[in-house]
């Protein structure tokens, strides 16, 4: 795995760059935030109609 | 230009025409949500039109993400059941498999043509559920729905190591089982707890018509939807390479593009010709009879005799009306668009047509050929993976109170209460 801008600079022998995911964390990291956005919307929206009910009473 | 160089040559082609042919199945499935869009947006009354259609833009959007997230690894760790198998990593988002790779040119085509078939089902879903359901629910059972049941489903009977394949020679080429029953019946179990719309039904027991405010937005979005659904069937074959003889099946059998192009065409103007004379020319009906044709041929898509497929067809269309009204009259559902009927019954019928009529087409390998038994076993499962996870999580969010919009806000209209906006000016 390679990151771009990083050490390699040549498609020699890569066979990917994952830009600013060079390690299993930070993979890691932005599968969480992915699904953390996800749910949260979902959320969210949930307050907002529940909200929206109430107010139109 | 030696041998070597030619060998390279001929497999490059053949990648990037694999790449490019599923990049434009893709891209032509998005047409189907052209067509959803249109057909709910038309078939929703004024004042709830822009809410619909907010729905349906998100079972798209949400959709990618998820499946990305775990749709796609579902799909390749479960074909045995309930169990994965070990796939070193493959599938899952924060594996390299799951991003640009010069040395894989299959995945990612390949994840974003299921991606699509994934939306697609929830779009199923979707219309049976318009103007009552909240938009935050919808969105959370149509990533259930679309990033786990069907796939599940699809691992095990739409997967060349599906147990449902393997163990009982289960034949389902074009998705009847695990797109069409599987949303079809979903859709059924969440219209048991939502409940219908208020109006629908009198105390009696008698139902009103809920109209759609544009018959022919409807209109034209059922056909853009059949439109869409070339990109569907088309993304249903695999493109094998010169080492297979070029396509099969999603089983790995010998098939052809030929065949879907013929029983599709036939199919779907079996469906309408059928459904215009049962409904004396109702065009919604006539429109949703030719889709119920293409998926009461979908089992079979790479085998049938075209003008059988066109009887198959012709029964669907006819089959599609009484069903409805039966499942209406007999649980008091509220299906706006019939897509139980459609998908659910329809996909029934398709798989156990491969049975009936198809019984003994050998499959790729140690695959057994199809039979009825598979098909009957195939169309339980199928079934039964989408209605239970539809009841049992839709009746949980509805004892939450996470379910249905309040009757005040459905009398006001959705449009404006939650969402502040009107679709036309009066």
């Amino acid at each position: 795995m390679n990151t771009f801008p990083g050490e390699s600079a040549s498609w020699e022998g890569v066979d990917a760059y994952f830009t600013w995911a060079g390690s299993s964390g930070m993979l890691v990291l932005f599968t969480l935030v992915t699904a953390c956005i996800c749910l949260g919307v979902i959320i969210a929206a949930a307050r907002h109609e529940s909200e929206t009910a109430e107010n139109n009473k | 230009m030696t041998l070597e160089e030619l060998n390279v040559f001929v497999t490059t082609q053949a990648n990037v025409g694999m790449e490019a042919y599923y990049w434009w199945c893709t891209g032509l499935m998005i047409i189907i949500h052209v067509g959803f869009l249109m057909y709910e947006v038309g078939a929703t009354r004024m004042q709830n039109a822009v809410s619909s259609g907010v729905k349906n833009l998100l079972a798209f959007a949400f959709m990618i993400p998820t499946f990305w997230l775990f749709g796609w690894w579902i799909y390749l760790a479960f074909p045995g059941g309930f169990v994965p198998i070990d796939l070193e990593g493959y599938g899952a988002p924060w594996n390299v498999s799951m991003g640009p790779m010069l040395s894989d040119q299959a995945t990612g085509v390949f994840w974003a043509a299921f991606t699509l078939f994934a939306c697609t089902t929830a779009s199923i879903f979707s219309g049976a559920v318009i103007e009552r359901i909240r938009i935050s629910a919808f969105v959370f059972l149509a990533v259930v729905l679309g990033s786990v049941v069907w796939i599940l489903a699809a691992s095990w009977g739409w997967h060349p190591d599906g147990w449902l394949v393997t163990g009982w020679g289960f034949h389902d080429v074009a998705a009847a089982g695990c797109v069409h029953t599987v949303a079809g019946l979903f859709a059924f179990g969440v219209l048991l707890n939502l409940g219908p719309r208020i109006g629908k039904y009198n105390d009696d027991g008698s139902a009103n018509d809920l109209e759609g405010h544009s018959l022919v937005l409807s209109f034209v979005g059922l056909l853009t939807l059949i439109v869409g659904f070339f990109g569907f069937l088309g993304a249903c074959l695999i493109w094998a390479g010169s080492d297979f003889g070029g396509w099969v099946n999603i089983y790995g059998a010998p098939a052809t593009l030929s065949s879907f192009a013929f029983n599709t065409l036939m199919g779907l103007a079996g469906g309408m010709i059928g459904a215009f004379w049962w409904s004396k020319g109702n065009p919604f009906w006539m429109m949703s009879g030719g889709l119920a044709g293409i998926f009461i041929c979908a089992g079979g898509l790479d085998i049938w005799y075209p003008g059988f497929a066109f009887i198959l067809g012709t029964i669907a269309g006819c089959v599609i009306i009484p069903a409805n009204n039966w499942l209406h009259n007999t649980f008091k559902i509220d299906d706006c668009v019939g897509a139980v009927s459609i998908h659910g019954v329809c996909g029934i019928l398709g798989m156990l047509c491969v049975g009936l009529f198809a019984s003994g087409f050998p499959a790729a390998g140690d695959i057994p050929a199809s039979n009825l038994t598979g098909q009957i076993v195939g169309a339980i499962v199928m079934a039964l993976t989408g209605f239970v996870p539809g009841y049992v999580i839709s009746y949980i969010m509805k004892m939450a109170g996470w379910l249905r919009v309040p009757d005040h806000v459905q009398k006001a209209g959705i449009d404006k209460a939650e969402l502040g906006l009107q679709a036309y000016n009066q």
